[in-house]
């Protein structure tokens, strides 16, 4: 996704040019505007009903508490101080800055090694080899979790025969200090290969000229890739630690799958988005839910923004 | 001036684009719950739509239609039954999925104020909580009483509260010692008759094999362990309806039954694996576990994971504090309400009292695949129930145990909170299973949690 794409859509929607003097909109741009309008408001009216009023009806119901002993009464802002406190949630989203920190990294160095690998067309097979390892993305999710979760099993893993073999007895996979080292695994095994498509598409859209004349410099094949390759796919990379941001923090599957093999060692706020479940479908506490949620999509934009700040803001989005 | 005019398009684009997009990258979106649900539903359940088993278009069009949810297997066969005897009631059966598949849009459809069944399954320890927010309606006016005594009094207690009765009971699980006699004779340990005993035979049973145990303990299902409390005097709530509220996990009885355990925990006598969970079966059918304090119910859960271990399961009575006592104690169980919601509130009553207290109805769910365990004494009493017999049983009868049982269970007033309970407790009380906290360290932590979530729900709270 070459952020150069942005760019003519700028310039194409300007109507015709009336020389600097525009008194009114012409009969042109104004059946422009309204098929435009056609055009968009199906989605529009589709994403203000499902996206937009929940929105705004969850930040309604924070302000509000019901208790079995009281019935619904306004609260304020009670529910947030009662979030803000709330050591075990700040845990959590904790749990899970530490788990993207550490996932994201590692996962779009493998993609962006096989990104390369494949853009090179040194792999032989490149195209089956590109399409087995986007096979895991296909896999819902809840799916992967339970076929790890059989692969990591404490009693009858095969896994764990693997390190008893190795001379590592009664290791356990889903132990309170490797639960989230294995989540990271399985998050890498199911997210790397749509990372890598991305990268290998923003790397074939790479001109080619820069590369020939690199080759033609005698500059190393590494020295390439790192200096020349990697900088123009910067803008692509951008976007995935900001999706791959996004989709960390909410980290929920796994764990509570993983929940059914090892008991004990997931909590009920070991994510925050587990927390916010726990609370609000398995107490009942639907309104501080709503506040948990709403701090956690805060923290989520300051984390995920952040991200957008590394963008260069004088090629990316002129 | 075309691009100021332009932008608050393309960042709007740009929004909802992102949006969409987190909707793909997100490994968070709804899915089926793993632990903290109802007893019956300890694998992970996705109910997306009911199916109707039984009724609908097969009644006349004149008769009153009813809505019921249940998920006790072969259910439809006694409201086809029910149906072909009362041609002017058609109950229509739909089965939502087991424990919180049924429970969440229950609770929905009870808030939202239309949607709810007439009548559905509800699980003992749940009544207080529809009780307390009047989803239910008091059927003596509808000849309740007129059964009373035809059940097991610790039911018709839990469907009590004050002079009302909420809902009409239906099966419940008398809990006993459940052993593989092939493992025990292995270890010479014969089933023991005090928790003294127990503890003795698990750590020598341990001693002999340290992989393998004679019993599982399963901190972290709570009510297991609250049912367990019960048959020690040591039961943590008192609640009689209202906004009176006691807690008290932290009591010397409490701390008795704690200090119990703990050394067994610390020293491996007793295996942690999640109950009725994959793991716990296979090590049950592999004799890595000897035995299991089980209800009548579970062995139906069991017996499908029955390969190595057919016919080798035996029940004895549920071992005592003290010598010679015979307390019961009771795991889990269904009773069947009508809701406040229903409009045709007579019919619907007369429907949970025939499915509850008619042999009829009795003669049909006692049988498989619906295999429930009756608090309808006429059946729970009769020789023949009593003499059933198991393939994983072999020859031997574990309903005259069971049965035996039945009728010294204590009192076990459930607060109107329970599946927050259930949730709290399964984290609380699983830092036991890993060995992180011991059993008394989490009495108290769970003590704290309870009484302040009980006091920001409104209740008066006393220790």
């Amino acid at each position: 996704m070459s952020e150069t794409a942005l760019k003519p859509a700028a310039t194409t929607v300007a109507p015709p040019s009336t020389g600097g003097k525009r008194l009114r909109r012409s009969a042109y741009a104004r059946r422009r505007g309204r098929s435009g309008l056609a055009f968009v408001t199906p989605f529009m009216i589709v994403f203000t009903l499902f996206m937009v009023v929940p929105l705004i009806y969850a930040i309604y119901q924070s302000l509000y508490t019901t208790k079995l002993i009281g019935g619904t009464t306004f609260s304020g802002f009670a529910n947030y101080s009662t979030v803000l406190k709330s050591g075990p949630f700040w845990g959590g989203v904790i749990r899970v800055v530490i788990f993207g920190g550490i996932q994201i990294p590692v996962m779009l160095a493998i993609a962006f090694f096989f990104a390369t690998t494949f853009d090179l067309g040194v792999a032989k097979f490149g195209r089956f080899f590109r399409a087995i390892y986007f096979v895991p993305f296909a896999v819902p999710l809840v799916v992967s979790s339970l076929m790890w979760g059989f692969l990591f099993d404490p009693g009858y893993g095969p896994f764990n025969r693997l390190m008893n073999a190795i001379g590592f007895h009664n290791f356990n996979w889903l132990s309170n200090n490797w639960m989230v080292p294995s989540i990271i695994i399985i998050a890498i095994w199911e997210w790397t290969g749509y990372n890598c498509i991305i990268l290998y598409t923003a790397l074939k859209s790479v001109p080619r000229d820069i590369v020939e004349a690199a080759i033609l410099d005698d500059t190393p094949l590494w020295r390439i890739i790192l200096r020349i390759k990697l900088p123009m796919v910067r803008p692509a990379i951008i976007m995935l630690v900001f999706i791959n941001t996004i989709g960390a923090m909410q980290l929920f599957i796994e764990p509570t799958i993983l929940n059914n093999y090892q008991a004990g060692v997931v909590t009920n706020t070991y994510t925050p988005v587990i927390d916010i479940y726990s609370t609000a479908i398995s107490n009942g506490e639907y309104q501080l839910g709503a506040a948990m949620a709403v701090v956690l999509a805060v923290v989520i934009i300051a984390i995920s923004v952040t991200s957008l700040a590394f963008r260069n803001r004088r090629r990316d989005f002129a | 001036m075309k691009l100021i005019v332009r932008r608050p398009a393309a960042v709007l684009a740009g929004v909802a684009a992102a949006t969409l997009l987190v909707a793909c990258g997100s490994s968070g979106s709804s899915s089926s719950a793993g632990g903290g649900g109802a007893k019956k539903s300890s694998s992970p359940t996705a109910s997306a739509s009911a199916s109707v088993l039984a009724g609908g278009k097969s009644c006349s069009s004149s008769a009153t239609q009813l809505t019921f949810w249940a998920w006790v297997p072969g259910m439809s066969r006694a409201v086809t039954q029910f149906n072909a005897t009362h041609p002017s009631i058609c109950v229509t059966l739909e089965d939502p999925g087991a424990g919180t598949g049924e429970y969440v849009p229950l609770d929905n459809a009870l808030k939202a104020g239309t949607g709810a069944p007439d009548v559905a399954e509800v699980e003992f320890d749940l009544l207080p909580s529809y009780e307390i927010q009047k989803y239910l309606v008091n059927l003596v006016p509808y000849g309740a009483n007129n059964y009373k005594s035809n059940f097991a009094s610790w039911a018709w207690s839990q469907v009590s509260q004050g002079a009302g009765v909420y809902a009409m009971p239906s099966d419940f699980g008398p809990m006993g010692f459940y052993y593989n006699q092939q493992t025990l004779a292995k270890y010479h340990i014969t089933p023991p008759t005090t928790w003294a005993e127990l503890a003795t035979d698990a750590t020598k049973l341990h001693s002999q094999n340290s992989k393998a145990f004679l019993i599982d303990f399963p901190a972290n299902d709570p009510q297991w362990l609250m049912d367990m409390m019960s048959q020690a005097g040591a039961w943590p709530f008192q609640y009689s309806g209202g906004a009176n509220l006691t807690i008290n996990w932290t009591g010397p009885a409490q701390q008795k039954f704690a200090a119990f355990w703990q050394p067994l925990i610390d020293s491996h006598a007793v295996g942690t694996a999640t109950d009725l969970s994959t793991q716990e079966l296979t090590e049950m059918d592999n004799g890595t576990i000897a035995a299991a304090i089980y209800s009548a119910w579970a062995p139906s859960y069991f017996a499908p994971d029955v390969k190595q271990s057919m016919g080798q399961w035996r029940a004895s009575a549920l071992p005592q504090w003290s010598a010679g006592a015979s307390v019961g104690a009771d795991w889990g169980g269904s009773t069947y309400p009508v809701f406040s919601q229903s409009k045709h509130p007579a019919e619907a009553a007369q429907f949970s009292e025939w499915l509850t207290a008619t042999d009829q109805s009795w003669s049909i769910v006692k049988t498989p695949p619906s295999s429930l365990f009756p608090t309808y004494l006429p059946t729970l009493q009769s020789s023949d129930f009593k003499a059933l017999a198991y393939p994983i049983s072999g020859s031997s009868q574990p309903n005259q145990v069971f049965s035996a049982g039945a009728l010294t269970i204590p009192q076990t007033p459930w607060p109107p909170f329970m599946t927050q309970v259930l949730n709290q407790g399964a984290t609380t009380f699983g830092a036991v299973m890993t060995g992180k906290e011991t059993l008394v360290q989490a009495f108290a932590a769970f003590q704290q949690q309870e009484v302040s979530y009980a006091k920001a729900q409104g209740f008066n709270v006393s220790t």
